[in-house]
């Protein structure tokens, strides 16, 4: 296991032993709260606000006396706010203060499908939303398997970006409610943020869905947004329902899931891998997950003196992973993993060693801090470190086929 | 139909700025912004408390006290960039403070550290592990450099700063603890 993957375990550890005192605090608040420093820092604000609507009332006489030709252009042709929409097709609106089309960017190959000929420069953005998502159902692209959209606002007023977002949402709403089709409609503010700029550049995708990412991200932190940027917003709304409880959502339905064989045979396909009856089993937990871009089911249950943890391919039941660990084993013991003999290894020891130095010039054996041999579903690995040059690289290799399974590196000082 | 809002106040805690910015609404009295800063980050300040008062009871008054200090300093805090550090600073001032009032240097706790936990069922056995080994199998500085480091997020240098240690004692002790956990972990 990577310390990464192991920082992440133990902090939902302490996460699930922290009491909540969250009431005590806020009645406390209301108490002692109204201290001098707050007294103090309202005063500030004030003065700052003063200052403020100063500069803002020169700033407006300075615009009247441009001419109100010059701010009427300026309303009419500047970009005031930006809405995504994404599905699988990626489609940018560019609206004025008026809400009326500037321009409409698909940025992917499904969203020029959905776009098409279609020109809506000077449309009425209701309009224009309404031609689009039209185009999603006839498409195909949204339907009952994958009925979720996700609509991002990124306005130059907050105040505006908000109340755009409540009444597109509303509107694809309940233009996703009609004929039967029960939709699902994923709205945010979207942050400004380099971070989210970069990442949205780095894989092509928009901002609102990167801020989509991060977001479940939060709640399941040993996936990497690598993991998750391939997915549809359906996929990724359903990794966001099952975790909804720890996020700050508003939640008024389901992602549609009936593209996936469900829980109860998704445990079922467990077990018989397992060999160990229902009636054995004295704690699960089951729940969607994606495993290299693919949805899977992960199912986690103790029976007798063992834990397992399996992945479901959520599509064809297929097992995808299959870890059996006996419980509170004593430190320094390994155990196979379960369902017979462990793959035997082809790769030696030094073969693995020079595959890992391979990737970090400069490097010699001497820098290898651990290395041992581990079982990982079943199949025999190689697991270790390298520390060269202030930065810490951690590996995981096939001892079977060479081929590396893990590779993190980060500073040693972070 | 499912319908999600997710305003700006709901983005992920992921980066400095964006704690600095939740810390700029609470100075401004907004019990919003605190509720969000208190689920975001309470369990760093929870583990950070208890890895230096070992007394769960101790830990929950500080986990109390270290947000009331926040909500009547937010106003203070210039420390951008750094939240969490900041934030880290006060709860170990507020832990110091209860040690000296107990007159006594770190003790055994009364209760076990496990005597807190809201809903032990939704800890699994892995959990209990890693608890069980960070409370009993660490020792007082592994046990801080840890709850710093994986709970909280802070890097080693910040850590160091915060202890008063050199950074090479927080990197080893940090790789032994980390170690040690893994062997209990197998």
């Amino acid at each position: 296991m990577t310390d990464r993957k192991l920082n992440d375990k133990i902090r939902r550890a302490f996460e699930k032993a922290t009491p909540d005192v969250l009431d005590a605090v806020l009645s406390e608040c209301n108490k002692k709260g109204q201290g001098i420093t707050m007294t103090t820092t309202r005063t500030k604000e004030k003065d700052r606000w003063i200052g403020k609507l100063a500069g803002l009332a020169a700033c407006l006489c300075l615009f009247v006396g441009a001419g109100f030709g010059a701010a009427a252009y300026r309303v009419n042709h500047t970009v005031d706010a930006t809405v995504s929409l994404d599905v699988n097709p990626s489609i940018e609106i560019q609206v004025n203060q008026k809400e009326r089309v500037l321009d409409v960017i698909p940025l992917n190959e499904d969203g020029k499908v959905i776009v098409g000929t279609m020109d809506f420069s000077g449309s009425d953005l209701n309009v224009t939303v309404n031609a689009l998502i039209g185009s999603m159902l006839q498409n195909g692209y949204l339907n009952d398997r994958a009925n979720s959209i996700l609509i991002s606002v990124d306005g130059s007023s907050q105040t505006r970006g908000a109340a755009l977002q409540g009444r597109l949402t509303a509107e694809v709403n309940k233009l996703l409610q009609t004929d039967g089709f029960n939709g699902a409609v994923l709205s945010q503010t979207v942050v400004q943020s380099e971070e989210l700029e970069t990442l949205a550049a780095e894989y092509g995708i928009t901002r609102g869905r990167a801020q989509l990412i991060q977001e479940i991200l939060r709640e399941r932190p040993l996936h990497t947004f690598e993991d998750l940027a391939p997915l549809s917003i359906n996929e990724l709304n359903l990794l966001l329902s099952d975790t909804a409880g720890a996020a700050q959502l508003e939640i008024v339905g389901t992602a549609s899931d009936k593209g996936y064989i469900g829980e109860e045979k998704a445990l079922t396909a467990a077990l018989e891998r397992a060999g160990v009856s229902a009636d054995a089993v004295a704690y699960y937990e089951i729940g969607l997950d994606t495993e290299r871009g693919v949805m899977v089911y992960d199912v986690e249950f103790t029976a007798g003196d063992y834990e397992y943890d399996c992945d479901v391919n959520a599509t064809s039941g297929e097992i995808v992973k299959f870890e059996k660990e006996r419980a509170d084993r004593p430190a320094g013991v390994t155990s196979p993993s379960a369902g017979g003999a462990p793959t035997g290894g082809s790769v030696s020891e030094t073969d693995a060693k020079a595959l890992a130095l391979a990737r970090v010039s400069g490097a010699t054996g001497a820098d290898i801090v651990e290395f041992k041999q581990d079982y990982d579903d079943g199949r025999l690995i190689y697991e270790g470190k390298i520390i060269y040059n202030d930065r810490e690289y951690e590996f995981e290799i096939d001892a079977a086929t060479g081929a590396v399974l893990d590779w993190e590196s980060e500073s040693v000082y972070d | 139909m499912l319908l999600f809002t997710l305003t700006t106040d709901a983005k992920a805690i992921v980066s400095g700025e964006e704690l600095d910015s939740l810390l700029y609404a609470v100075a401004t009295e907004n019990r919003d912004a605190l509720e969000r800063l208190y689920r975001r980050t309470r369990a760093s300040v929870y583990s950070f408390a208890l890895s230096v008062l070992k007394d769960p009871h101790d830990a929950e008054d500080v986990l109390q006290e270290a947000y009331l200090a926040i909500w009547r300093g937010a106003a203070g805090y210039a420390s951008r960039g750094k939240p969490m550090a900041w934030m880290m600073t006060i709860t170990r001032n507020l832990c110091l403070q209860r040690l000296r009032e107990r007159e006594k240097t770190v003790v055994l706790p009364q209760e076990g550290w496990e005597s807190r936990i809201p809903d032990p069922d939704t800890l699994s056995p892995e959990d209990k592990t890693i608890l069980r080994t960070c409370m009993e199998q660490f020792s007082d500085e592994e046990r801080q450099i840890v709850a710093l480091h994986a709970v909280a997020g802070l890097r080693h240098r910040q850590i160091a700063a915060l202890l008063e240690l050199p950074l090479s004692t927080v990197l080893s002790k940090y790789a032994r603890a980390i170690k040690k956990l893994k062997q209990y972990l197998q």
